[in-house]
């Protein structure tokens, strides 16, 4: 195996990484601030479709990746809505507005393009493709930078960002703190039922971000329920980086590379097998790594 | 004041359970009638129609009850593991497993047509067990999410079976359709009406529905579930050996999976097809109506008949106007959203208050 075939597949992972990270970044932040949501990926879903919408009726890519994440966020915000002032179980809420907003986007479909199933039009615009000044000529990195986009370098900035939001300021203590005792929070005069609604909506916009690189980065077509359970793969992604973003972002690039060697494999074995791959790995790490928990838990009871 | 319950009474009581998923279905259905109107079309006009073909014409309810089967067996599967607490989004994975393994063992096993099935329908149900059991197992061990670990079986379980069928087991006679050869006729449950795929797995779901509201309430085993379901710790403090309780759960609740999978293949299909599941989506309907009818059995029952209705309304709409099927999954989707807000209890909430009860996962939505 040569060592530029190894660059091709690491450069795929990389960007089947993007979308998981940011949902499991969504996942963190609802994580930390005490909020169980389970419907990222129904906000993924609609930040998929609403950029591919946008896109083609606006022909403008800023104006489709505004439009996508901020329709992840309405969910997000309807979702906090829901769960935190009204109290509704977040299960519930979380399965149902899945199912709803894989409805919708199959009902908009055919409203807005008289298409089942998927949309797909050469006029699409996918997310312009960056080359960076100096590294883009190095040989072995380029191939390793091929066809990113900007979405795909800024999925790292915001991690980074939320990282220091999260542990470097003193907002970021509040939301942790509310996450963990509402009830002692709000006695300091914290706003907690408005934080923990903000933060279901900014998760929202994040899994709307992880959406529009969906259906516009590595290819460009929109096709009903195409996030095929990467909300979840993004909750366990996050729950194996503990809600950190900093440990998130390995626990993405492993299932992105889960991803790409999923495709890689479709060469050699039938692709009903090799799609089965992303969610076995998923499984498999959970017990791999919570099993480590398990053991430091059981050896910090015997102690 | 009298002591016993009026009439008067029981009809309050009867409201008051109704009021609210009533109310949510109305509003559930106005959420619909707003896409339809989005796409041009005439609400009224769309529901009638629907309505019409699903539940006021003898063969399309002949067909509406046919396809609540799946729907309802579904549903108890997923009421079994909700009441208790544990969260099974697989049942969609262990139907397929279930059903395929079913499917393969009355083909393939020989011997007489009777001992066959039932080793089949054993079969299947083992099988959708141990997908269930698997999670529930790495849950216990690993401490893995139920919920993720069941939600990515049904993706496994698609997949995989999905390879068995287009390779080494599929049915040569057909080049298009992916499926299984049929099974032979003498295992099929018999139609109820001629002419009609209406069979006698409607028959065997009331008895299911009948036998699941006994174990339910009247053994040791449901009322310990739902203690655990309710609260774990004090189920535990109470002498409920939670552990036994999971494992019997989720193997229950696996195992009506299954069953749900089977009653669609042996009373309908007759082979195992590609997609025959997911594409219906019985398994998510199933759990809506769970959830709208707060996880009670028989208005699951009931409510498994309404959406199956909405689903069999919209298929005849998808081909009489530019309204695609995937209204009725919109329209399920909301009542279920409405369900869960309890938007219409807000002053029952208000005296509820008084006595806070320890706060469930899902019981009491």
């Amino acid at each position: 195996m040569d060592v530029s075939f190894i660059f091709s597949v690491i450069n795929s992972a990389i960007r089947s990484t993007t979308p998981i990270m940011m949902a499991a970044l969504g996942s963190a932040i609802c994580n930390r601030a005490g909020v169980f949501n389970v419907a990222l990926e129904g906000q993924m879903l609609i930040g998929s479709f609403t950029a591919i919408a946008v896109n083609w009726f606006t022909g403008s890519v800023a104006l489709s990746i505004l439009f996508g994440i901020v329709a992840g966020g309405l969910i997000g915000w309807l979702v906090g809505v829901l769960q935190v002032r009204y109290k509704a179980a977040d299960m519930v809420v979380g399965t149902s507005i899945n199912l709803f907003v894989g409805a919708l986007t199959a009902i908009m479909l055919s409203i807005l393009f008289g298409v089942k199933g998927s949309f797909k039009n050469p006029l699409l615009l996918s997310l312009p493709k960056i080359e960076v000044p100096i590294l883009s000529k190095i040989p072995y990195i380029s191939s390793l930078l091929r066809n990113l986009t900007i979405l795909d370098y800024l999925a790292y900035v915001v991690a980074i960002g939320m990282f220091i939001y999260l542990f470097k300021t003193v907002w970021g203590y509040h939301l942790i703190s509310i996450g963990v005792k509402k009830e002692a929070a709000q006695s300091m005069g914290l706003h907690a039922q408005r934080s923990q609604i903000t933060a279901v909506m900014v998760s929202g916009l994040l899994c709307g971000f992880g959406g529009v690189v969906l259906s516009m980065g590595q290819v460009t077509l929109f096709t009903e329920n195409m996030t095929a359970g990467r909300g979840f793969i993004g909750m366990a992604a996050c729950n194996l980086g503990r809600s950190n973003p900093a440990i998130i972002i390995l626990s993405s690039l492993f299932f992105g590379f889960c991803d790409a060697f999923a495709s890689v494999a479709q060469n050699s074995i039938p692709s009903q097998l090799t799609q089965s791959i992303p969610y076995i790995a998923t499984i498999v790490a959970l017990i791999f790594f919570s099993r480590e928990k398990v053991k430091r838990v059981k050896a910090a009871k015997a102690q | 004041m009298s002591k016993s319950r009026s009439a008067k009474d029981v009809w309050k009581a009867a409201v008051r359970i109704l009021a609210q998923p009533l109310l949510a279905i109305l509003m559930g259905l106005a959420v619909g009638a707003v896409v339809i109107f989005i796409a041009g079309e005439n609400p009224l006009y769309v529901y009638g129609q629907m309505f019409e073909k699903s539940f006021f014409n003898l063969y399309y309810l002949m067909q509406t009850l046919t396809r609540s089967v799946p729907i309802t067996v579904c549903s108890l599967a997923i009421i079994v593991a909700w009441r208790a607490g544990y969260i099974n989004l697989g049942v969609e994975g262990q139907m397929i497993t279930g059903a395929f393994v079913g499917t393969v063992v009355s083909i393939y096993v020989p011997g007489p047509a009777p001992l066959v099935m039932i080793l089949a329908v054993l079969a299947g149900m083992v099988a959708g067990a141990a997908v269930s059991l698997f999670s529930t197992f790495i849950y216990d061990k690993f401490n893995v999410s139920i919920v993720i670990s069941t939600l990515m079986m049904n993706y496994v379980a698609a997949y995989i079976t999905s390879y068995f069928i287009t390779f080494p087991l599929r049915d040569r006679a057909n080049d298009v359709a992916i499926q299984t050869a049929e099974i032979p006729a003498s295992m099929r449950l018999p139609r109820l009406v001629e002419g009609n795929t209406f069979n006698w797995g409607f028959v065997i779901t009331v008895g299911l529905v009948i036998l699941f509201m006994f174990v339910t309430r009247k053994t040791n085993f449901g009322y310990e579930s739902k203690m655990t379901g309710l609260n774990p710790v004090f189920a535990q403090y109470g002498g409920v050996k939670s552990r036994k309780v999971m494992y019997t759960t989720m193997a229950l609740s696996g195992a009506l999976a299954a069953t749900a999978g089977m009653l669609e293949v042996f009373g309908v299909k007759f082979r195992f097809i590609d997609a025959m599941f997911t594409s219906t989506s019985y398994a998510w309907t199933g759990l809506m109506s769970g959830l709208i009818s707060s996880l009670h059995p028989v208005g699951s029952f009931v409510m498994s008949v309404f959406l199956s209705g909405l689903q069999v309304g919209g298929q005849a709409i998808q081909r009489t106007t530019s309204i695609p099927l995937q209204v009725a999954t919109l329209i399920q989707s909301a009542i279920t959203l409405f369900v869960s807000v309890k938007l219409f209890g807000q002053f029952r909430r208000a005296r509820k208050a008084a006595k806070e009860t320890p706060k469930s996962k899902v019981g009491d939505t």
